[in-house]
């Protein structure tokens, strides 16, 4: 299993956060490593989540969750 | 100059008046009695170049043919000294098939892609274009340089000043040249433009402005000269205004009751005047004098033959070339 | 094939094909068409660095850099007509208008020179640019800045006009557009592009093929066959037209939804056909509904044959006002799906 977190998005701030915007894949879907994964916003900033690792995908977070950064928004098995 | 250079600017100064002279005698010749500006083989507005000889001539014995000119609604002059095909020129004015646009574009939309010419009929509006021509040049890692010809009405214009500024950010490879010829159609330059020369905007852009007086053709050809060779060396545009004469109306059919300086027009001719300056320099006889008048004859009337024989677009093509 | 099915597979099947938003799904045919072709290159306003303000060059300045993707100083007309100059001489531009609504400062450039240059010169002279641009509104930005206006840029000759409505065609009809000789306005709309900042609707992320392909320009699709309504429409309108089909098929309606993809040149052999089976059509325009889209799309199924319309034609469109700033009145002018679903209910009923 492997975490993906929602990326940092400040140094400062440890308890910096984001917004979860667009999945680009669906639960229980199939991905490689490096695929696009899900693209989230700090302000008017976007930032995009490629997959760390090959595997299945769990989705732990919703689009438009506020998530902070560092917390895992989806799994890879 | 040499001598050779100087005969060369004459002559080309006598194929131009020629050639105006020839059009100017075939778009009346069939709008008799009263003038119809739809009327006869060349219908449509007409706007030559007399008087202005020294500007098209001065300028482009700098260029070669791979350099671009874009130029205006009163495009012949510039066409001529370019080197443009001019049987094809002729044949476009006069709308035939055989035309550099098939009869498509007529005489302000002469598009000769052997010369990289083109002009429009907007004004200002070919300043923006010649700036991508000189970006493609450049991003060849060619020396190739696009001159850009405007009016001084048209200084007035946003394209001209947003033009400026983006040749000079980006230090394109352009020559400006701005034909001051005292008259945007009826309006004089004093009752349009705030500052009594467009060579002073150039300093708002941070290039250099040049202003010749007198329609001076050798004092044309020097400062486009330094100008041709700034932008060859990569070192930016610079702005060449001319103070030249329109020896005739704004268009053909323009009685010019607005126009307060006709009388003085006829003694300010360029060209009787420069063929004074070279004879008294002995540069030209009356021999060099009369070759240049039939050399020029003979290639304007052949021109024009060429352009009437020409057939006319069939209407059935009239939906042709929208799209390659 | 449309971007509406974004349900997943079994969790142990095949990998389904990637998607990506429509913003992405442009950038990736501008980046393949600029590493193929050396002539390709992009121009306009916060293209570099910011990667336009709606995400259209994202990460090209990076892979490219400055000489291929060109910031420019607020002078439409000069770097749009310097896009036209430069395309004279060979050069490939994607230059970027920003809002649709600027093209006041700049359309001398473009329908008297991108437009005409072609023409007047006989077939000698081709200009071989895209004239991208950004569309529509449903997002408070106003009168200035939520306008569609692709009635306008069609109405005037010599200029390609595509309009995609998904991530799948975006990519292939900007690949389309770079190829393509001659100029092309590529339209799309705010609200398609998938943009974390501004609501979206769920197609706006849809499969995108990975490899090079073209959509061809002047080709309509039915995205949706169906027996009753011709919905014929483009751009955002193609999903609100979608949603209202999904409804009232459990109502026993089954409307088809045929999606433009272009206005010029405009599938009228399509459209013909859709309307030959269904016998009713409705035309969806987020443009301004009059002496425009709507009004043509009619013109042509009536010159072909009145007969083949069972009822008056509708269209729901924008009315002829300003695009009010409040979201009340905003949402009252647009072409909501209340409006659609109201106006094919009573095709139906007539």
């Amino acid at each position: 299993m492997t975490d993906v977190p929602f990326p940092e998005v400040s140094q400062r701030d440890p308890d910096a956060e984001g917004v979860l915007a667009t999945w680009f894949v669906a639960d229980g879907e199939r991905v490689a490593e490096g695929d696009l994964l899900a693209e989230v916003a700090v302000d008017k900033v976007a930032m995009e989540i490629l997959s760390p690792a090959a595997g299945v995908i769990h989705l732990l977070a919703t689009e438009g969750d506020v998530v902070r950064q560092g917390v895992a928004v989806a799994r890879l098995s | 100059m040499e001598p050779r250079e100087q005969r060369d600017l004459y002559r080309m100064m006598v194929l131009i008046r020629t050639f105006e002279e020839a059009i100017l005698r075939e778009y009346h010749a069939d709008k008799k009695p009263a003038f119809d500006i739809g009327a006869g083989m060349i219908p449509g507005e007409m706007h030559l170049s007399a008087g202005q000889e020294p500007v098209a001539a001065g300028v482009c014995a700098h260029l070669t043919t791979e350099d671009a000119v874009t130029a205006t609604h009163r495009p012949h002059h510039f066409a001529i000294a370019h080197g443009i095909d001019l049987p094809r020129m002729a044949a476009e004015i006069f709308g035939r098939v055989d035309g550099l646009g098939k009869g498509r574009g007529g005489h302000m939309h002469l598009f000769d892609p052997a010369t990289h010419f083109s002009c429009s009929g907007i004004i200002a509006e070919g300043y923006p274009p010649a700036l991508g021509q000189a970006l493609a040049f450049r991003r060849r890692g060619t020396d190739r340089i696009a001159v850009a010809v405007t009016g001084e009405g048209a200084a007035n214009q946003g394209a001209f000043h947003e033009s400026l500024n983006l040749a000079a950010l980006w230090r394109l490879p352009v020559v400006f040249v701005v034909e001051d010829n005292d008259w945007g159609i009826s309006v004089p330059r004093s009752a349009s433009t705030c500052v009594p020369s467009n060579a002073e905007r150039a300093a708002a852009y941070g290039i250099p402005g040049v202003r010749i007086e007198d329609n001076d053709v050798e004092a044309v050809h020097e400062a486009a000269g330094a100008a041709v060779a700034r932008a060859r060396a990569g070192e930016g545009p610079t702005l060449i205004e001319v103070h030249t004469l329109r020896l005739w109306g704004h268009f053909e059919g323009d009685a010019q009751g607005y126009r307060s300086d006709v009388d003085a027009v006829l003694g300010r001719d360029p060209l009787p005047a420069y063929e004074t300056t070279l004879r008294e320099a002995g540069v030209l006889d009356d021999d060099a004098v009369e070759k240049a008048r039939h050399d020029a004859d003979d290639r304007v009337e052949s021109a024009i033959a060429f352009a009437r024989q020409s057939a006319e677009p069939a209407p059935e093509s009239a939906l042709d070339h929208v799209f390659a | 094939m449309t971007s509406t099915d974004t349900s997943s597979p079994a969790p142990s099947a095949a990998p389904s094909q990637r998607k990506l938003s429509t913003a992405k799904a442009m950038v990736e045919a501008v980046a393949a068409e600029m590493a193929r072709d050396p002539n390709v290159f992009v121009m306009g306003e916060d293209i570099g660095a910011y990667g336009g303000i709606f995400s259209s060059t994202t990460g090209l300045l990076d892979t490219f850099g400055p000489e291929r993707v060109m910031d420019t100083p607020i002078s439409e007309t000069a770097f749009i007509g310097a896009a036209v100059g430069a395309a004279v001489e060979g050069l490939r531009p994607v230059v970027e208008l920003m809002f649709v609504d600027f093209f006041g400062v700049c359309m001398d450039q473009i329908y008297n020179h991108m437009a005409k240059i072609h023409f007047e010169s006989g077939g000698n002279v081709t200009v071989p640019m895209v004239l991208t641009t950004a569309v529509g509104g449903g997002y408070s930005d106003g009168a200035q800045h939520s306008q569609c206006l692709w009635g306008t840029f069609a109405h005037l000759p010599g200029m390609k006009v595509v309009v995609p409505s998904n991530p799948h065609d975006a990519k292939g009809l900007m690949t389309a557009a770079i190829r393509d000789d001659n100029p092309v306005v590529y339209m799309f709309h705010k609200g398609l592009l998938g943009l974390p900042w501004m609501a979206r609707n769920p197609r706006a992320v849809g499969p995108v093929p990975e490899e090079d392909y073209e959509v061809p320009i002047g080709r309509a699709d039915i995205v949706r066959p169906g027996r009753d309504v011709s919905v014929v429409t483009l751009s955002l309108s193609v999903h609100h037209a979608l949603d209202v089909a999904d409804e009232l098929s459990g109502h026993g309606v089954e409307c088809e939804v045929v999606d433009l993809r272009a206005l010029v040149p405009l599938d009228t052999d399509t459209i013909l056909e859709s309307v030959g089976r269904t016998g009713r059509l409705l035309v969806v325009d987020e443009d301004y509904l009059s002496f425009g889209l709507s009004g043509e799309v009619i013109a042509r199924v009536v010159e072909r044959d009145p007969g083949l319309l069972h009822a008056p034609a509708r269209r729901v469109a924008v009315p002829d006002v300003p695009i009010p700033y409040a979201r009340s009145l905003e949402y009252a002018v647009l072409p909501t799906r209340s409006r659609i679903r109201d106006a094919v209910l009573e095709l139906v009923d007539a």
